[in-house]
């Protein structure tokens, strides 16, 4: 059930801004937000504590436990301080570190 | 945990390995599912997984061992801080942790919770306190506030009918056997952070045998409110102005404090913020 | 009670006691000493292992958890007085699950508060020993000793369908005994037991021999003790779906048929060539067994079968009394309880006659001995004995 794939592509793809592609020497192969897809009851709550507005719910799909399941919409706002996975009450949403981003 | 981390990654966040990762019964939304984490979280950073046995509740919890990953039993409704006491004074050395609703602790179990803290029984309870009973349908809960609509009290409790909303963690902390009672809430993510320092208190004091501890966390409950999720935290605020978050006693930091007095028995405006609960 | 008692075995997790050398020497001493019947059966569940005792205060047993207060500190052993018998078999229901060897003990209105537990208890499988020292009924009742809670005992006491084993001494010395057997079947079969004594046996003084017993302990691959290198266990009687609640009923029912099957138990005096019979359990039988006694003595050939386990009845024996003799009756301090059970077993083979005395009342063994000259007249015609001597 927890296919890796599966969650990353669910995530659009991973954006990085040109600008900080002059700073490290490989653009991040990994998005800081996993979302475990079918584990979400569409609750929102991550929605709301996001304070970048990254999530989003999306209606276009609805998830094996009959839910619209949240979307990591805009990646590339996202600073990985996993406001929306401590409000989450069912962890479906697991943040690893965001590349740094250049003081500009 | 079962969410792949890619080679390099640095990991923030993530499921804890004492908190089974399977759906769980619970609302979309429903506070358990960020109190059952906590807990999880708290054991496992102090190495209790394979010391702890907890007492599960009759509500909606009742499936809480099907989500926390430690020997548990099952209590009869109310009854859990009895439970736990008998498992305490036959094992000395295991970390005894009772987890209750509202219903179950402030209502057919106050005799046990009363007298378990009375007796300083070294044991943590855990109050995730909803203001309602969620699992049987949204009845009144003796931590309902004044005014708020529940399928027993569908005109809004009334104190001349229904009496006043109960502050059982208040109540308990005059006792000298409570070496730590807290209230925190799971309204946003710097109170879920100090409720989860609660709890690590409250376990600590345990493993130091100071005596008896309870975490209430206010928890929303969408579906018993009749609201959105996201409305319920929003009412839940509201809720902490009258239930309010904070260290009540702590004895191990201060010998005899003074109890922090008694919450009003409802907020400023009676009826709940936005959508009055439908057909209630 | 100024006799020193024998040191009690170590009580331990799991394992089998290492018993002292003075412990093995005082239990094989034949010491008779006068002892009240609570303080027997409490020293009784002492020896035998007794990790836990959780009670309350009531009438006729508060000796019994006086003892307890007093001896289990001095053994290292948990002793809680809880804030109602609620509490105190909530307690008991917690200690057990963890694998200890737990009593409780109360008298009828606290044993009504400690359904709801034995009904979880029951349908979790966990052992503790229940010792209720009946008195008179129903309500707050009086304080003289009764057996009007064999009902209770006998047919389920909580909600739900489980039966728990219930053993009747008639002695305090067999009290004594069956409290060692009761920590036995609790943890043999995985169930709560139930002593049903009464506020006579609880009260009187009689001497006793300090022998007692230690059930060997048990590794329960089901009892709690932390997760610790192995997958977490749960102690617990919810099976919310009823495909599952029926799986697990079967299993219960097959647990009680097989305790049904191995653990009945009766004693039987004066049957032999007996053609009337009374039966009758604890204080009841004492009184009965006079009765016999002068029975006999005026020319009745009456005998006294006594059931041990309430529950497994002693059916088959029964029947197969009913076989023989022109008539029964039963004796108890209630309004006719056993009697139903006595009356399903002999299937209207004889006629089953009833004497009781209910609130506390004792019958006396002249009114016994007049109901068995009623039913001697009223039964059926003298069989001949064997040789043709009347």
């Amino acid at each position: 059930m927890e296919d890796p794939n599966r969650m990353i592509a669910a995530t659009d793809r991973v954006a990085v801004p040109a600008a900080i592609s002059e700073h490290v020497a490989a653009p991040p192969a990994w998005s800081p937000v996993i979302v475990a897809v079918d584990r979400c009851k569409g609750c929102a709550l991550c929605v709301t504590a996001c304070v970048k507005g990254a999530l989003r719910i999306d209606e276009s799909t609805v998830n094996v436990l009959g839910y619209h399941p949240v979307r990591f919409a805009i990646p590339e706002v996202c600073t990985s301080c996993a406001l929306c996975a401590r409000v989450c009450p069912d962890c479906v949403l697991t943040i690893l570190a965001a590349t740094r981003r250049p003081p500009s | 945990m079962s969410v792949a981390i890619p080679p390099g990654a640095r990991l923030i966040f993530g499921r804890p390995e004492l908190l089974v990762d399977r759906t769980t019964s619970y609302c979309p939304g429903c506070g358990h599912g960020v109190v059952h984490r906590l807990v999880a979280e708290v054991l496992g950073e102090l190495g209790l997984g394979g010391k702890t046995i907890a007492v599960a509740p009759v509500g909606c919890a009742v499936f809480a061992y099907e989500y926390i990953a430690v020997d548990f039993v099952e209590a009869p409704h109310g009854r859990a801080p009895a439970v736990g006491t008998g498992i305490r004074r036959v094992r000395p050395d295991a970390f005894v942790l009772t987890y209750q609703g509202d219903g179950d602790l402030a209502a057919i179990g106050t005799a046990e919770i009363v007298h378990a803290a009375a007796r300083g029984e070294n044991i943590t309870a855990v109050f995730v306190n909803n203001g309602i009973y969620g699992m049987t349908g949204g009845q009144m809960a003796p931590t309902t506030l004044i005014g708020q609509r529940s399928t027993s009290s569908p005109g809004g409790r009334e104190a001349g009918l229904h009496g006043y909303p109960v502050p059982m963690t208040e109540m308990l902390a005059i006792l000298p056997g409570v070496v730590f009672a807290a209230r925190g809430s799971v309204v946003d993510a710097p109170s879920i952070g100090r409720a989860k320092a609660y709890l690590r208190r409250a376990a600590e004091l345990q493993l130091a045998r100071k005596g008896f501890a309870i975490v209430e966390i206010l928890s929303n409950c969408p579906v018993g409110w009749g609201m959105t999720p996201q409305a319920s935290i929003e009412r839940l605020k509201e809720v902490a102005t009258v239930y309010k978050p904070g260290v009540i006693v702590d004895r191990a930091k201060e010998p005899a404090p003074a109890p922090a007095a008694a919450p009003a028995a409802a907020p400023a405006d009676a009826e709940p913020a936005g959508e009055p609960a439908a057909g209630r | 009670m100024t006799a020193t008692m024998p040191a009690a075995p170590r009580a331990t997790g799991g394992t089998a006691p290492a018993t002292a050398p003075a412990a093995h020497a005082a239990r094989h001493r034949v010491q008779r000493v006068l002892m009240k019947g609570n303080e027997a059966m409490a020293e009784a569940a002492i020896q035998a292992g007794c990790d836990a005792y959780f009670g309350y205060p009531i009438t006729p047993q508060a000796e019994l958890l006086e003892w307890m207060a007093k001896r289990m500190p001095e053994e290292g052993r948990a002793f809680v007085q809880a804030e109602s018998e609620l509490g105190a078999i909530n307690m008991a229901l917690g200690a057990a699950a963890t694998g200890a060897r737990v009593l409780v003990s109360s008298s009828s209105p606290g044993i009504s508060l400690m359904a709801e537990a034995m009904s979880y208890m029951a349908g979790s499988e966990v052992p503790v020993v229940l010792i209720n020292v009946m008195r008179g009924g129903p309500g707050l009742g009086s304080i003289g000793p009764s057996q009007s809670d064999y009902f209770q005992a006998v047919k389920g006491h909580g909600h739900g369908d489980y039966r728990v084993p219930v053993l009747a001494p008639a002695s305090i010395t067999e009290a004594m005994a069956l409290v060692a057997d009761a920590f036995e079947l609790a943890e043999r079969y995985r169930t709560p037991v139930i002593i049903l004594a009464d506020g006579i046996l609880g009260q009187a003084m009689e001497p006793v021999e300090l022998r007692f017993r230690t059930p060997e302990r048990v590794d329960f691959d089901w009892a709690l003790s932390g997760a610790d290198g192995r997958p977490p266990r749960v102690v617990r009687s919810l099976h919310l779906k009823p495909e599952d609640l029926e799986v697990h009923n079967r299993h219960l029912q097959a647990k009680f048929a097989a305790i049904a099957g191995r653990e009945v138990r009766s004693a039987g005096e004066h049957l032999e060539d007996a053609d009337l019979a009374i039966v009758a359990y604890g204080t009841a039988a004492r009184v009965a067994r006079t009765a016999v006694a002068r029975a006999r003595e005026a020319g009745l050939r009456v005998g006294l079968f006594r059931p041990i386990t309430l529950w497994p009845f002693p059916s088959g024996a029964l029947a197969e009394l009913a076989g023989r003799v022109r008539g029964l009756l039963v004796v108890e301090l209630s309004a006719g309880q056993m009697v139903e059970d006595v009356r399903l077993a002999v299937e209207g083979r004889v006629p089953v006659a009833f004497d009781g005395r209910t609130g506390g009342m004792v019958p006396t063994p002249g009114e016994v001995l007049a109901a068995l000259r009623a039913l001697d007249e009223t039964a059926g015609p003298r069989r001949a004995v064997e040789g043709g001597a009347r």
